[in-house]
């Protein structure tokens, strides 16, 4: 009796506090819900873009949205574009989208990630019929080493070699990961790091003896550079970039390129479901429009040390910001794309997935 | 307690023989070295690191877009996960050592999952169950609020990975405490709310606001959960250690050090205010 009493006002209590709660969380939670969403809109009177995107270019897109902010409102009578940005792992950013969090544009570090919030429904337009098929900025995989380059690393087989400490992230958590055993695959299926061009055999047999070699596998290419700071192995393959933003942030590391690489091409895509809830499709699709401009290639260029989107002109680097220029570099179509690729590489009986089960045995 | 339990072996220590003081001075070496190896020297190392070049580059790392906002975010939702951890906290242990009920048992285990449940796992069950595409998001998004994605879901991330601190503090207290008082109130003519307020209430606050102190002191670090319901908006809903996080990521250790050393001191020196009201009002009660 005695029991049950208490349980009663333990109920009413309970729902008294949710009442509270709920109202104190209406207030203090974002307010975006906005339920009339159906047909054409009229767009607020300060519009609000919630942005999402990969971690790496945060400081890029700090400047790039400044820019497009004061761009706007010069052309749209004083009219102020507000910002919501958030910047954390692109696989992550697009789960999160996926799961409701309601990006208006995103800039993420691969193509699959836009093709997973795509493939929710989400992005209902075709993306890659935008400049550059949607990509905004490129780069290209290298190996990180120590000052000096001690044990004179010039391909990814002299990092197959066995003795050598590798830093890779692992491509199970972190999408980017996967552009590094691209690269390695493509190397050597176009006649690079010691292999004969088109032997599958040999691919596969590289990519065994470079994750033979790994002594961890970071959740991210950032961890991996961190790791390899803190001195542990000898090589981390990663990107030009990052080695570039670890140079500018002071730290010793450099770049050795291997003379085939994959283009790295960094995709940007409006998030249509969002944008008509929110009403704020001119301005999303404004603002995507001046990441394609030459305005936004120069701060991803000077401030993110990225290449550009043209093939050709990343494949020729750049003096200025001392980028040299590579011998072999393609895009991820010469394989097929990465639907392919996936399956190629990553699927159970993927040519990846093998390597790295006997590099494993 | 603490005191009490200290004085009694060390009179027994004085006069013991050779062998057993040095046994004795063997065993604490052992634990002060074992404290110092695993908190003092990073702590130490942490606080070097990020205040070598005096307050600047503390000052660096909080111009940085979002850097005030994210401290405020999780001084405020931890504390009021500590406060609504206090208040639920209490009756969770109340009803757990004072009635029999069927599945009590099952209760209580309950109530240590988030312990025993990796953060990150939370923070990927709340969005699942509370996310803006579930029904009882949708819900919740019809009348304007809305759960996942904000501020609200940091401080509903808080509350459950904070949940069995203040349960776990009181419940011992409650069970050592003697229900002959608390029948007296009642036999007195009190009400169930009067004699927990002014029975119960007196002997278990110490141990509720420890409980609720070691609670926001959880909440100030947490990180698995809260990165995957947060959104992770800069200046709105980003949280104190995912600000810290990104630093490091941006290749500034020193300043992500910097920042933590506010929040642990923070937290630091409420443990040294919360143990002093204690002790007062221990003594209080004792005179």
């Amino acid at each position: 009796m005695r029991a049950r009493r208490l349980g009663v006002r333990l109920l009413v209590a309970t729902a008294a506090f949710s009442v509270v709660a709920t109202a104190c969380g209406g207030s203090s939670s974002d307010g975006s819900a906005n339920p009339s969403a159906s047909g054409p809109c009229t767009m607020a009177e300060t519009p609000v873009l919630t942005f999402a995107a990969y971690s790496t270019p945060r400081e890029v897109y700090g400047k790039i949205i400044s820019a497009f902010q004061s761009k706007w409102k010069e052309e749209h009578n004083d009219q102020q574009v507000i910002f919501q940005e958030s910047y954390g792992g692109s696989t992550t950013q697009a789960q999160n989208v996926v799961n409701g969090f309601e990006a208006d544009v995103v800039a993420l570090s691969l193509a699959p990630d836009v093709n997973y919030i795509e493939d929710a429904g989400l992005i209902t337009h075709d993306w890659t019929t935008a400049p550059d098929a949607g990509m905004v900025s490129t780069s290209v995989v290298v190996l990180d080493v120590r000052p000096g380059n001690p044990k004179g690393f010039k391909d990814f087989n002299d990092i197959a070699a066995p003795g050598v400490g590798v830093l890779t992230p692992d491509p199970a958590s972190s999408g980017g990961a996967r552009w590094n055993i691209v690269s390695i695959y493509g190397s050597a299926m176009h006649g690079y790091a010691g292999n004969a061009e088109g032997d599958e055999a040999g691919a596969q047999e590289l990519l065994t003896g470079v994750f033979k070699n790994v002594i961890a596998l970071d959740k991210s290419a950032r961890d991996s550079i961190k790791n390899f700071e803190g001195g542990n192995g000898d090589v981390a393959i990663t990107y030009e970039n990052e080695v570039f933003t670890a140079q500018d942030a002071g730290l010793p590391d450099e770049a050795v390129y291997p003379p085939s690489s994959v283009l790295i091409a960094n995709p940007v895509a409006v998030v249509d479901a969002n944008v008509d809830k929110h009403c704020v499709r001119d301005v999303a699709e404004a603002f995507v429009e001046y990441l394609h401009s030459d305005e936004a290639k120069e701060y991803y260029r000077t401030v993110g040390f990225l290449r550009p989107t043209d093939l050709a002109a990343a494949q020729a680097g750049d003096e200025e910001m001392g980028f040299p220029p590579i011998e072999d570099l393609w895009p991820v179509e010469d394989f097929g794309g990465w639907d392919a690729l996936d399956e190629k590489l990553f699927s159970e009986n993927g040519i990846f997935t093998q390597a790295f089960a006997a590099a494993q045995g | 307690m603490a005191s009490a339990a200290q004085t009694v072996p060390r009179k027994r220590a004085l006069r013991a023989p050779t062998a057993r003081r040095l046994r004795h001075w063997t065993l604490r070496g052992a634990a002060v070295t074992y404290l110092v190896a695993m908190i003092v020297v990073p702590v130490a190392a942490i606080i070097t690191k990020g205040f070598s070049n005096g307050l600047d580059t503390f000052r660096e790392a909080m111009s940085s877009p979002g850097a005030w906002a994210a401290i405020r975010l999780t001084l405020a939702t931890s504390a009021l996960a500590a406060i609504i951890n206090a208040i639920f906290g209490t009756m969770l242990a109340y009803i757990l050592v004072r009635y029999r009920f069927r599945g009590r048992a099952a209760l209580s285990a309950i109530v240590d999952l988030p312990f025993a449940i990796p953060t990150l796992v939370t923070g990927v069950m709340l969005v699942a169950i509370y996310g803006p595409n579930t029904p009882i998001g949708k819900a919740f998004a019809s009348v304007g609020i809305q759960l996942m994605f904000s501020k609200l879901a940091v401080l509903l991330a808080l509350c459950v990975v904070t949940l069995p601190f203040v349960v776990r503090t009181v419940q011992p207290v409650l069970l050592e405490l003697d229900t002959a008082e608390e029948e007296a109130a009642q036999v007195l003519g009190a009400s169930a709310w009067k004699t927990f307020r002014s029975v119960v209430m007196p002997a278990i606050r110490p141990a509720v606001a420890a409980g609720a102190l070691l609670a926001f002191a959880r909440g100030l670090g947490e990180f698995g959960s809260v990165v995957f319901v947060s959104g992770n908006l800069t200046n709105r809903t980003m949280t104190a250690p995912y600000f810290i996080f990104q630093l490091t990521t941006q290749f500034k250790p020193d300043q992500a050090a910097a920042v933590a050393t506010l929040l642990f001191a923070i937290s630091f020196v409420l443990v040294l205010v919360t143990s002093r009201i204690v002790r007062t009002e221990r003594k209080e009660a004792e005179a």
